[in-house]
């Protein structure tokens, strides 16, 4: 019965996934309804990045550039781009009729403040992408011309909003940034602009009238509505008083049930930019998995295969190492980590491991990451490890897991396109330090492998990327100083007759510009 | 006493809540020898309904665990944590209400405004506050319901003992040079005893209430199965597995009933100025 | 009575301080910052960055000088501003204050109302099926998980019925005005309300009653039986009124509980007030927000027992003022 059950929906699942798009004309009007979840605490883009935080101030801010799914730049602000033969000069055109939602001007001297002064003082994964800038210039009011110290390979893969924001100077110059009392109200060049803020309840915004590309944007309002409860959430789908639930917005174990709704469409698209990508810390500074057999002992006692079926609906992939599928010079021809418990037990018989408690954090995000803390535990008693959870909450896991208190900790992390990004950042020796919870908090050191990295990552030629990526993936799969777990698969759930709600890589992280309701 | 025990015995809410609380108790004793395997264990498909499968009787939860075997095992942490977490406020809770009612003056005033401190801050988040203080493991559970649970055992020991220490047995036994201590424990506190035994009795009720809301709400030990634990993991597809939340919760609601029942019948017999006549 | 409730204010106003000098020390005893919190949302960050985050929030001051400012502003009832939603603590709770009020207060007088009703009707019925009916059902709503009747519930009438919004303040969108408005905010106050209600009433009912009937035992009462007066007008004009005098006590000690138990209601209705707010800066560590809630919350228990005690002389001539 079960069985049937789980085929029937995966079949649910993939029929409504490969849903046509119909090409129809866009109409104008109406509002549209979606979760955020959980409630940002600001939407002041420059000063905040979390997830909800993107999510609704994809709407009211933009930047130079988007990403289509394939993670190919697409025109956004800047309307033209040009990069110089020696990788060194990216030359950007802005459209010349954008107007911030004040009124007042757009102009390249806003992109100058932006990056150079605003960002650059606030950001962090900004400024260490800028560490590789000479100098930020505006020649005119429409060009702004980016001058790099040596080339960096994935620079025009940081002109996304969540990234790049463009703040406006007129409002912010000569202030205190993050006291600035328009950080409530905010100013950006979006499709749409900032209507009110209800706490705990909803956050409100209206169409930009005045937005430069003609007709757009289609909807006339949008609210986000904040609902604590994952079960209210699906309630709210169902009884009508949302259309749109972001990825992460219900339970998983609530999907099947939701997308087999009528009028139900689903979408894993739109996280290609981001290829959030799960794993599990192994603390290589100390403790049981500073062994490498132990490392390898508990790799291959994960039953992935059973999490992503049971916990994550068959929707993401089993990972083959570091770096993402959907991540540039991705490389799958590494060895193999799968689940092999005869193996696993070997590995553990070869190891210094003797039977201490091991400390398995797992990810204070909901209960499906909950439920996979457990069954792993389970896995690796079965190989013979002594597991015990450790609760936390949010704070407590920030805390716990950037003082590497712990031996196994869930986690995961956009990787932004591309390694020099997103991947590298978790791995090379100089980005050990205590107090972060996003850098290479497991410990690896491997020299031979940092030198491929920075090889990798100023390189102009893609050929010699991917094949430096491929160097480093290949080894860094051997010494496995995480225990990588999941490409992970976020189902965007809408109504069907909500058009082109997801049109880039970003997805709706990327605004709702493109988005309509057919009538 | 024993007058007592067959009052308390003829009440039928008691005889029916003993009979509860005696099955709650075999199963929390015996049950684990019978499921002997770990309640965690993935033992088959998830979501399985029960009475579908030999062997599963309730069927399994989201990752394939047995239930009836986190029932069984969840009998033994929920009394548990209700039992210790009792102890624990009675230990806290009895001498400062002992000292406030014997000494008086100061001594009454100062450990009075302490307990009234411990009354005012809302209770359910300061032993939120603490969970995430502590980080929650059973340990620590405990700890934290019993630090919200003992003033209203002060506030009833203060004022039994408030009456009693006039009486002329306290009297008599002060003129023969008996110390304070063994005053109030030899002499008072047994005859405190029986508002404060129904008191315990309904405070087993509550705690066991006050983990499973902490479970729901994400503050549970997450490694020992209790009640709690298992609704607050069930709440996320109670559309499509209302059993999953529906078979822990009849059995914390069964238990608590109990547990109030006994209170009650407790009340009837030990404090008999105020049983019911009719029965 | 002026110098009586002026000596309460003080002191109220006394175990308030120390209320919120425990509460201090006990959040930042709590393992991580609003600092880490938001740097670890922020999904990257460095030395720079954490720096900046503890200077906003006045972490990177000695310890003693961050209590004696949070004490020094406490005692101006000056709540403070939070740096994580970069809005003044009192402003915050001021937005949410209305909904847990509207909420609790709802809910209270549901309990109060249906418990003592219940109770009289049980204690005057003792020992028939109404008694057992009234007092089973009391009974089994006070052993019944909140949170679990609140999932039901929603569940029910929201979901397989539809009669009622399962969750939320108000129709979001609809902007409703006037009493389109007031019928709005009223159907969505009916279930968390409800099932809140339902929890504390099983108390009232159970101690009006077992009060009630302890009264009917005892020599005025008796008296007046004696006196010829008949059996209604005994109930209620001397029975229930001494009744109520334990009633009265435990709704003042239950305000604190109702504020508790409106953190879980909260988070099932998704009911914007207060309960949310304490449990939401807890997981943020949003320590002046935390704080402010407790004060707000510790006030308001401390405002109810106040209220208690003047009802106490009202109802009970006998007590004198001191």
């Amino acid at each position: 019965m079960t069985q049937k059950r789980t085929f029937f929906t995966a079949t649910a699942i993939a029929l409504a996934m490969s849903l046509p798009a119909f090409a129809d004309t866009p109409q104008s009007g109406g509002t549209l309804n979606l979760i955020i979840q959980p409630e940002p605490p600001s939407l002041m883009l420059g000063l905040v990045q979390n997830g909800p935080t993107q999510m609704v101030a994809g709407d009211i801010y933009e930047s130079l550039l988007r990403y289509d799914v394939n993670l190919d730049p697409q025109p956004s602000l800047a309307k033209e781009w040009d990069v110089s033969e020696d990788g060194l000069t990216y030359t950007f055109t802005l459209h010349d009729d954008v107007k911030w939602h004040d009124g007042e001007d757009f102009t390249s001297e806003d992109v100058v403040f932006s990056v150079d002064v605003f960002l650059r003082e606030t950001h962090p994964r900004l400024r260490a992408s800028l560490v590789h800038v000479e100098s930020i210039e505006a020649p005119d009011e429409n060009t702004v011309v980016f001058t790099l110290k040596q080339p960096f390979g994935p620079f025009l893969g940081i002109f996304e909003a969540g990234t790049m924001p463009m703040i406006p100077k007129h409002i912010y110059e000569g202030t205190d940034f993050a006291n600035n009392e328009m950080n409530n109200t905010p100013i950006g060049t979006g499709p749409f602009k900032f209507e009110e803020w209800v706490r705990g309840s909803y956050i409100h915004l209206v169409k930009n009238e005045d937005y430069y590309i003609e007709g757009k944007p289609y909807l006339d309002e949008v609210y986000y509505q904040v609902v604590p409860d994952g079960a209210s959430r699906a309630v709210a789908y169902e009884t009508g008083q949302v259309d749109v639930l972001p990825g992460g917005s219900i339970e998983n174990f609530d999907v099947p049930r939701i997308t087999a709704m009528d009028n139900t469409c689903v979408t894993d698209q739109g996280w290609e930019f981001f290829g959030p990508h799960s794993w599990m810390w192994m603390n290589n500074h100390e403790g049981p998995m500073t062994d490498v057999n132990t490392r390898k002992a508990v790799m291959h006692s994960l039953d992935r295969e059973f999490a992503l079926e049971a916990l994550w609906n068959n929707l993401g992939k089993l990972a083959t190492g570091p770096v993402s599928s959907s991540t540039r010079f991705y490389d799958g021809d590494t060895p193999s980590i799968g689940y092999d418990p005869e193996l696993a037990k070997q590995y553990l018989a070869d190891s210094d491991y003797d039977g201490e408690t091991i400390r398995l954090l797992p990810l204070p995000y909901g209960e499906t990451w909950q439920r996979w803390a457990e069954a792993t535990r389970q896995n690796l008693i079965e190989t013979g490890f002594d597991v015990e959870l450790v609760a936390t909450d949010v704070a407590g896991w920030n805390q716990r897991v950037g003082e590497w208190d712990f031996d196994l900790a869930f986690t995961y992390l956009y990787q932004y396109g591309d390694p020099a990004l997103g991947v590298s950042r978790t791995y090379v020796e100089s980005n050990i330090a205590k107090g972060s919870p996003w850098n290479n908090v497991a410990g690896y050191v491997n020299p031979e492998v940092d030198a491929l990295w920075q090889q990798a990552a100023v390189s102009a030629s893609d050929a010699e990327r991917q094949e430096l990526y491929s160097q480093i993936q290949d080894i860094i799969v051997d010494d496995v100083p995480v225990a990588w777990l999941l490409e992970l698969g976020f189902p965007t759930i809408y109504r069907c007759n909500v058009k082109d709600l997801v049109t880039t890589g970003i997805g709706i992280n990327d605004g709702l510009r493109d988005a309509w309701i057919e009538q | 006493m024993l007058e007592g025990f067959k009052r308390f015995t003829s009440n039928k809410g008691a005889a029916i809540g003993l009979f509860i609380l005696l099955i709650v108790i075999l199963t929390a004793v015996l049950g684990p020898l019978i499921y002997s395997d770990s309640p965690w264990r993935m033992v088959q498909r998830p979501f399985l309904p029960p009475f579908t499968v030999d062997g599963l009787p309730l069927g399994t939860d989201a990752l394939g665990r047995d239930v009836m075997a986190g029932l069984v095992h969840g009998a033994r942490v929920s009394l548990l944590v209700g039992l210790v977490s009792t102890v624990v406020a009675l230990v806290i809770g009895v001498p400062i209400g002992a000292a406030a009612g014997y000494f008086g003056g100061l001594v009454d005033d100062a450990l009075m405004r302490f307990t009234e401190f411990f009354q005012t801050i809302p209770s359910f988040a300061l032993a939120i506050v603490l969970l995430a203080i502590f980080q929650p493991s059973l340990f620590y559970v405990i700890l934290a319901i019993a630090v919200v649970s003992w003033p209203p055992v002060a506030r009833l020991v203060r004022g039994e003992v408030l009456s009693l220490r006039s009486r002329e047995y306290v009297e008599a036994a002060t003129l023969s040079g008996q110390s304070t201590f063994q005053i109030i424990t030899r002499q008072i506190l047994p005859n405190a005893l029986p508002p404060i035994i129904v008191l315990a009795s309904l405070m087993v009720a509550t705690a066991i209430l006050l983990e499973s809301s902490l479970s729901f709400l994400g503050l549970g030990d997450p490694n020992v199965m209790s009640w709690g634990y298992m609704i607050g993991t069930a709440r996320t597809v109670i559309r499509t597995a209302w059993w999953l939340s529906f078979i822990p919760g009849v059995a914390i609601l069964l238990t608590v009933l109990a547990m109030n029942l006994i209170g009650e019948g407790l009340n009837d017999a030990l404090n008999p100025r105020l049983s019911r006549k009719s029965r | 009575m002026i110098r009586f409730i002026l000596a309460r204010l003080v002191k109220a106003a006394v175990i308030l301080l120390a209320i919120m000098i425990f509460n201090f020390l006990l959040i930042h005893a709590a393992p991580g910052d609003p600092a880490a919190v938001m740097a670890g949302e922020a999904g990257a960050t460095d030395e720079k960055f954490i720096a900046d985050l503890r200077a906003r929030f006045g972490l990177d001051q000695p310890f003693a000088v961050q209590l004696w400012t949070y004490v020094k502003a406490t005692v101006q009832l000056d709540l403070g501003y939070s740096y994580r939603q970069s809005m003044p603590v009192i402003d915050l709770i001021w937005q949410r204050l209305p909904a847990t009020i509207l909420l609790t207060m709802t809910a209270f007088v549901i309990a109060l109302v249906l418990g003592v009703i219940a109770g009289v009707l049980a204690a005057s019925k003792q020992g028939t099926w109404w008694d057992t009916v009234i007092s089973t059902l009391a009974l089994l709503f006070y052993a019944t998980p909140l949170f679990w009747v609140a999932l039901m519930a929603s569940l029910l009438f929201s979901v397989v019925l539809g009669w009622l919004p399962g969750y939320g303040y108000q129709t979001i969108g609809a902007n409703y005005t006037g009493i389109d408005r007031v019928l709005d905010i009223g159907k969505h106050l009916i279930l968390p309300a409800t099932t809140l209600g339902l929890f504390f009433m099983a108390v009232y009912m159970r101690m009006t009653r077992a009060s009630m009937l302890e009264m009917s035992r005892l020599d005025f009462v008796k008296t007046a039986r004696a006196k010829g007066l008949s059996n209604g007008v005994i109930q209620r004009r001397h029975v229930l009124r001494n009744a109520l005098l334990p009633v009265i006590t435990l709704a003042g000690l239950q305000a604190g509980q109702i504020v508790g138990g409106a953190v879980l209601t909260e988070t099932v209705f998704a009911w914007p007030g207060i309960g949310r707010l304490l449990f939401e800066a807890i997981n943020q560590r949003d320590y002046s927000v935390l704080l402010g809630v407790f004060f707000v919350s510790a006030a308001m228990v401390l405002l109810f027992n106040l209220i208690t005690d003047i009802l106490y002389v009202l109802v009970d001539p006998r007590i004198r003022l001191g």
